[in-house]
């Protein structure tokens, strides 16, 4: 009997190391020091408790491991008065800060806000107990990248090569790829980056041009603001969301590198407005877009609308304002700055209608 | 207990607080932000920072430097003491110093425009500062791409706005909707006085720079309609190009370059002269005798968005293959 327990424990212990030793491949390449992040725009999590950093200020993108944070329970979150606590946490006015993004870890709910300040120094900071405490970044086990363009590489030994920039407007990652769309200060032009990760040399970039339904007669090259990969039908597919406001789906097999690729609009959300961030959530067996804009309110698209919808909008919307294509709902959240997805449910930074600037969490019954 | 105002012995600068070695026993420094009483420094948030025991003393840094003119409070081993930075005399405020495109006329199309300002800036809210007044003293609204990720140079100084790309370019619906932004008329490019530098102090006053806006261009730069100036051998006399028309500063800088005849690179000098109507390259070593080329890449633009490739609102004619071209175009001289 004492054999067989000893033979469970090694059997466990085993399954337990071939875990970690799979776990470590995706760190390999991972060292510990200083990653010299300059800014961060935009995070989003990997497998593993990897966060992936947007630094645009010095165009890469760096992968930290933030494995070692303890699961917490951030089910009852509410920070009220968000700008004027991070700025008094640095001693300044809420004039020079800008929190740039908010991720919550999904393996264990730890929130993060990063902020960018007018000195240029970026802070890390994690909700632990409705409290905000800081999180290093200049001794850290991580990997970078370079965002720099081959034809910046080609030519970075020429003098005067400081104005190129490249923003980070969003980043997320899937399947051993991070993937990134911005702008640059050079061409209107909606490059998509995808970066294999562990990093290598290696990175695809294509454009990802769309229809945009309220003009047929001239290309559209705008920048993708905020995306998500999901899967539509079975198959992966990039739902990307654009200034004024166009919903384009991308076949994400059908993304070639250096190509030109154009998607198909499935819904326009109404003028004048830009979408900030997009989620997906799963509740009881259904699942949900969630997208948080500049002038409109929190929507809620269901998937199944999404996958419904065959069509492509190629023709102009007449009324002002308005919305075509796929259904969705407006949510009462209105002035969402940040949108990430806690639990079953979601987590949102909102200016409310009385000026005071709020972490917390929307009610789950919203995505039942 | 706290004793306030007492003889603590320290100093302060942007990016520490020492206390001096006394006979006090060593404790942490907390600081906070604004003049805290007593009562109410376990209700408020003390600032991110380290304490070191260094050789001299007790030592605070924190996360950012303190700013100008702002007030903290110190509180060291049941003591308090209140400090501040006053902004030192000789602080030399925050100004525009450059605006690209220069021309007083500008294309109605016009796309994009560079801000130089003198030091490093606060690209926090930074398009509330920024603003166009038309001729009868009307704000233009919609009239500047916000980006949540301004684009300034690494250095902070320059600041490139895109002027909306969604009413610039013909057809969309921002164009339809609003139309473009500018009209045949006079305006007004504002930067307000309340926009910052790094370390928080604002401008001394607002920035103003008249222009006129005239035809639209629609009409893609040619290089080979561009004239050489052709430098004198043995010399670093300046190399000068005579584009036809303004060309786009940002694009300009990062897309040309000069190779010899084995396409080696020359090193230089680039600059744009005359509101950006001649682009000049003075080399770093003597011009020889020889061939040289001129290479552009496609990306350089004219103030409306129309590189050498491509107009900006190009019509849509065969949309079935329309990859971006990445051919380099060149132009040739001679030194003799």
């Amino acid at each position: 009997m004492k054999t067989l327990i000893t033979l469970i424990i090694a059997f466990i212990l085993s399954l337990f190391a071939s875990n970690a030793k799979a776990n470590s491949l995706l760190k390999i390449n991972f060292k510990t020091g200083n990653p010299g992040i300059t800014s961060i725009h935009k995070m989003t999590f990997g497998p593993e408790g990897i966060l992936f950093i947007g630094d645009s200020n010095a165009a890469q993108i760096v992968a930290i491991d933030l494995s070692e944070h303890p699961k917490l329970d951030n089910s009852k979150v509410k920070l009220d008065q968000l700008d004027k606590l991070i700025a008094d946490m640095m001693g300044t006015t809420i004039d020079q800060i800008q929190i740039t993004d908010m991720v919550v870890n999904p393996q264990n709910d730890n929130i993060y806000l990063s902020i960018n300040h007018s000195s240029g120094v970026p802070i890390l900071l994690r909700v632990e107990n409705n409290v905000l405490k800081q999180v290093p970044l200049d001794n850290v086990s991580y990997s970078k990248t370079t965002l720099l363009n081959p034809v910046t590489e080609e030519a970075k030994d020429r003098r005067g090569r400081k104005l190129r920039k490249w923003a980070v407007a969003d980043i997320k990652y899937i399947e051993g790829k991070v993937l990134l769309s911005g702008l640059s200060n050079q061409e209107f032009a909606s490059t998509f980056r995808s970066i294999d990760f562990p990093f290598s040399e290696k990175q695809d970039y294509s454009s990802l041009e769309i229809y945009h339904a309220a003009h047929g007669k001239y290309e559209t090259h705008a920048p993708i603001k905020a995306f998500i990969p999901t899967s539509i039908n079975g198959n992966l597919h990039l739902v990307a969301g654009y200034t004024c406001t166009p919903l384009v789906v991308f076949p994400m097999n059908e993304i070639k590198s250096g190509e030109h690729n154009k998607g198909r609009t499935v819904a326009e959300l109404g003028s004048g407005n830009s979408p900030v961030d997009m989620i997906e959530i799963e509740s009881e067996g259904n699942r949900y877009l969630l997208i948080a804009n500049s002038n409109r309110p929190l929507m809620k698209m269901d998937f199944k609308d999404l996958e419904a919808y065959e069509g492509s909008l190629t023709t102009p919307v007449v009324k002002k304002g308005a919305a075509v294509g796929v259904d969705y709902v407006n949510l009462p959240f209105v002035n969402v700055q940040q949108l990430d997805k806690l639990g079953d449910s979601f987590l949102i930074v909102q200016r409310e209608s009385n000026g005071n600037l709020a972490l917390k969490t929307g009610n789950s019954w919203w995505v039942k | 207990m706290y004793a306030q105002q007492s003889s603590l012995e320290f100093t302060f600068t942007k990016n520490k607080v020492l206390i001096k070695k006394d006979k006090l026993p060593e404790g942490r420094i907390v600081i906070f932000k604004g003049e805290i009483s007593e009562d109410k420094l376990d209700s408020s948030t003390p600032i991110l920072g380290k304490t070191i025991k260094a050789q001299e003393g007790t030592l605070f840094t924190p996360v950012v430097p303190f700013g100008w003119n702002q007030k903290y409070t110190l509180v060291y081993n049941h003591i308090i003491e209140y400090f501040k930075l006053t902004i030192p005399e000789n602080y030399e405020p925050l100004s525009v110093t450059k605006i690209y495109p220069s021309a007083t006329i500008l294309p109605s199309n016009l796309l994009k425009l560079y801000i130089q300002f003198s030091k490093p800036i606060n690209t926090t809210s930074i398009y509330n500062h920024i603003r166009f007044i038309n001729h009868a003293g009307d704000t233009l609204s919609k009239t500047i791409l916000p980006l949540e990720n301004p684009l300034i140079s690494d250095d902070k100084t320059v600041l490139t706005l895109w002027i909306e790309p969604g009413r610039q370019k013909r057809g969309l619906k921002p164009n339809q909707q609003l139309g473009p932004v500018f009209n045949k008329e006079t305006y007004r490019l504002i930067v307000t006085k309340n926009i910052k530098d790094n370390n928080g102090v604002s401008m001394q006053k607002d920035f103003i720079h008249p222009f006129s806006i005239g035809d639209t261009d629609r009409i893609k730069p040619t290089i080979d309609d561009w004239k050489i100036d052709i430098p004198k051998t043995n010399s670093t006399s300046k190399l000068l190009i005579r584009c036809n028309e303004s060309m786009d500063y940002g694009s300009v800088r990062d897309n040309i370059y000069i190779v010899d005849s084995s396409m080696q690179e020359i090193k230089g000098t680039w600059q744009l002269l005359e509101q950006e109507t001649i682009l000049s390259f003075q080399p770093i070593e003597l011009w020889k005798n020889g061939y040289y080329q001129i290479l552009c890449n496609p990306e350089i633009e004219d103030l409306a968005g129309n590189n050498l490739n491509r107009l900006f609102d190009k019509e849509i004619k065969n949309t079935s293959n329309n990859q971006s071209n990445h051919q380099k175009y060149s132009l040739g001289f001679t030194i003799n």
